[in-house]
């Protein structure tokens, strides 16, 4: 995107309708750009005085792409005064495409593209383009990277089973994330592009890390290598607390990666996962309370269309509830806790953690929160798989 | 809060009408842009909403003159109360200069009345306005239903059922007829420029 824009922002501050009413009062013309971290590339309107006479979104344009942007509820957007020489295509008032593109979002007609929380019923959805999720990340603090290196098409950057601590942030291209599957053969979970890391945060707290994932480059890559001792000795002059709270983070997202490849397999244990186990924290319901492990099992599971959709087991020492800065698309808004017989409880200050959390460089929250959208989406692709294979649902 | 366009010295504002399902907002809404076809700008949006019809136009009232050299253009809409539609509500609600509160006079829908004055107020708090302060006039509609020999609510009871508490200007209307419409739209005009007269001034 060029850096001429006349107006930008966030949607999460200003949503679509709300943005296309204020260029509309200003009668302003130019485009429109929309780019959200869960799409692989930026929504256009084109806008003539003010209303909008054309759209692109992906493959589809006019009305359609239009109206599908209104899902796009998390991103950044950029209007770019220039002039406009497309034809009019949409030819509807400007109040009537802000309320019926409410309506449709309202009445879940598009699809919405954000986090997957928020207190809404309606089910967020990834982006798909192929077939395989892409998830962007944040603009990249140079000042923590310490070298850089180039892969070409096909190379593989990270394999599974092999040890490892670097961290890397993609500075430019896309890599494909796979793991092997107990069938044998490598299951492509999803890609993640510009800004977005490689490498698992337990590296730094532990010293020694198994590489969870295969990591193969899809184009050409540009990484830059971050500066682990610095992130290590950051971390060190934190709480426990909230270095085994990153500890737990990174197990969760291993966990739901793991899920996911189980429940592509078709493992059959899968259906007697909650049973027996009494619901501690139902999917929906506003628990603002943080929890800690100190026996016995707590499950996470999202209850789904299809059914219960297991997604990871927690163990002593760690977290879960309501963390009020991360945002993982899991409990309590999007799964449930079940636990099990035997599971004791400590109840935690989610103020503490904050706290420390306020204290990181933007690198080590960037990768956070890296780490919290890739929960998430992993999660909406458990769930994708399961309705395939389990409910023999095939989109 | 009201808009100043400096490009077209004019300070847009926003008036909703609020009501029950089937109260008679949007009827209201299509006489007036009937009726005052003169000092409507623009078509009429229409927007099916599950049970009930989201409307807008735009409406230049021309006895209001001119405020600091500005034409003021008033938007008026009405907004559906279903849950589910809170984006369309928030846009709509988010801002809104003036309330009308349609009530319909029929005895069956007393409870939905006070349901729907409630779930406002809960609204409003939620866009940062309270329904004590923003300007906000009520019609009693459905009057000319009393001659059709349906039981209708008395005034007094309306009154003490919705108005109680809130003690603003309010008027018996028939939506369909016409009757009371342009009153109670004239009423809340007065009662927003007063109110943006006084932000104005305050904001120096």
């Amino acid at each position: 995107m060029a850096g001429n824009a006349a107006f930008a922002g966030n949607l999460s501050f200003l949503n679509l309708g709300e943005l296309i009413q204020l260029l509309g009062t200003n009668g302003g013309t130019g485009i429109l750009y929309i780019s959200s971290t869960y799409a692989s590339q930026p929504g256009l309107i084109y806008i003539e005085k003010g209303n909008p006479i054309d759209a692109a979104n992906g493959t589809k344009t006019g009305l359609d792409a239009l109206f599908s942007l209104f899902g796009w509820i998390d991103g950044q957007f950029e209007f770019i005064q220039e002039d406009i020489t497309r034809q009019n295509v949409i030819n509807k008032s400007r109040m009537e495409l802000i309320l019926d593109g409410l309506r449709l979002l309202d009445e879940g007609q598009v699809e919405v593209l954000g986090p997957a929380a928020g207190e809404s019923e309606t089910e967020p959805t990834v982006a798909k383009s192929g077939s395989v999720p892409l998830i962007k990340g944040p603009l990249v603090d140079y000042s923590y990277v310490v070298d850089e290196e180039g892969f070409y098409n096909g190379d593989e950057i990270v394999q599974e089973g092999n040890h490892g601590n670097w961290i890397w942030v993609i500075l430019e291209g896309v890599v494909e994330i796979s793991r092997e599957t107990p069938a044998g053969g490598a299951l492509k979970i999803l890609r993640i592009g510009d800004g977005a890391f490689l490498g698992s945060v337990t590296a730094l707290l532990k010293g020694d890390n198994v590489r969870s994932a295969t990591v193969t480059a899809v184009g050409n890559v540009h990484l830059g290598m971050l500066d682990s001792q610095l992130m290590t000795s950051e971390l060190a002059n934190l709480t426990i607390d909230y270095r085994e709270f990153v500890r737990c983070l990174d197990e969760r997202m291993k966990q739901a990666t793991k899920m996911a490849v189980d429940i592509y397999a078709g493992d059959k244990k899968i259906a007697d996962f909650v049973k027996g186990k009494k619901i501690l924290i139902k999917q929906g319901h506003a628990e603002k309370r943080l929890f800690r492990v100190r026996a016995g099992q707590a499950h996470i599971a999202r209850e789904t269309d299809a059914g219960i959709v297991p997604i990871g087991c927690l163990q002593k020492g760690d977290y879960f509830g309501h963390i009020p800065f991360l945002d993982i698309g899991q409990e309590p808004y999007s799964a449930s806790i079940f636990a099990s017989p035997d599971l004791k409880l400590s109840s935690m200050d989610p103020q503490e953690l904050q706290r420390e959390h306020d204290k990181l460089s933007s690198t080590l929250k960037n990768i956070l929160a890296h780490l919290s959208t890739s929960i998430s989406v992993t999660t909406l692709i458990a769930c994708d798989f399961y309705n395939k294979v389990f409910a023999g649902n095939s989109k | 809060m009201a808009i100043v366009n400096l490009k077209k010295r004019q300070i847009e504002c926003k008036i909703v009408y609020y009501g029950a399902g089937r109260c008679g907002k949007t009827t209201n809404l299509e006489y007036i842009h009937k009726a005052f076809k003169k000092q409507v700008k623009g078509e009429m949006v229409s927007i099916n909403t599950d049970g009930d019809r989201t409307l807008f136009f735009d409406f230049l009232p021309l006895e209001l003159g001119k405020l600091k050299g500005c034409d003021v253009r008033v938007q008026l809409y009405t907004v559906p109360g279903q849950v589910r539609y809170e984006s369309t509500r928030k846009l709509v609600l988010r801002g809104a200069d003036g309330i009308v509160f349609v009530a319909d006079s029929l005895e069956v829908r007393r409870e939905k009345n006070m349901l729907a004055l409630k779930d406002l107020h809960q609204n409003l708090k939620e866009y940062n306005l309270s329904i004590f302060k923003v300007p906000l006039v009520m019609q009693f509609n459905k009057r000319d239903l009393s001659d059709a020999n349906i039981t209708l609510m008395s005034l007094k009871q309306m009154q003490h059922d919705l108005n109680r508490q809130l003690k603003v200007p309010c008027f018996p209307g028939s939506a369909l007829t016409g009757d009371g419409v342009g009153k109670t739209l004239n009423a809340c005009l007065r009662l927003l420029l007063k109110s943006i007269q006084k932000e104005l001034n305050l904001d120096g």
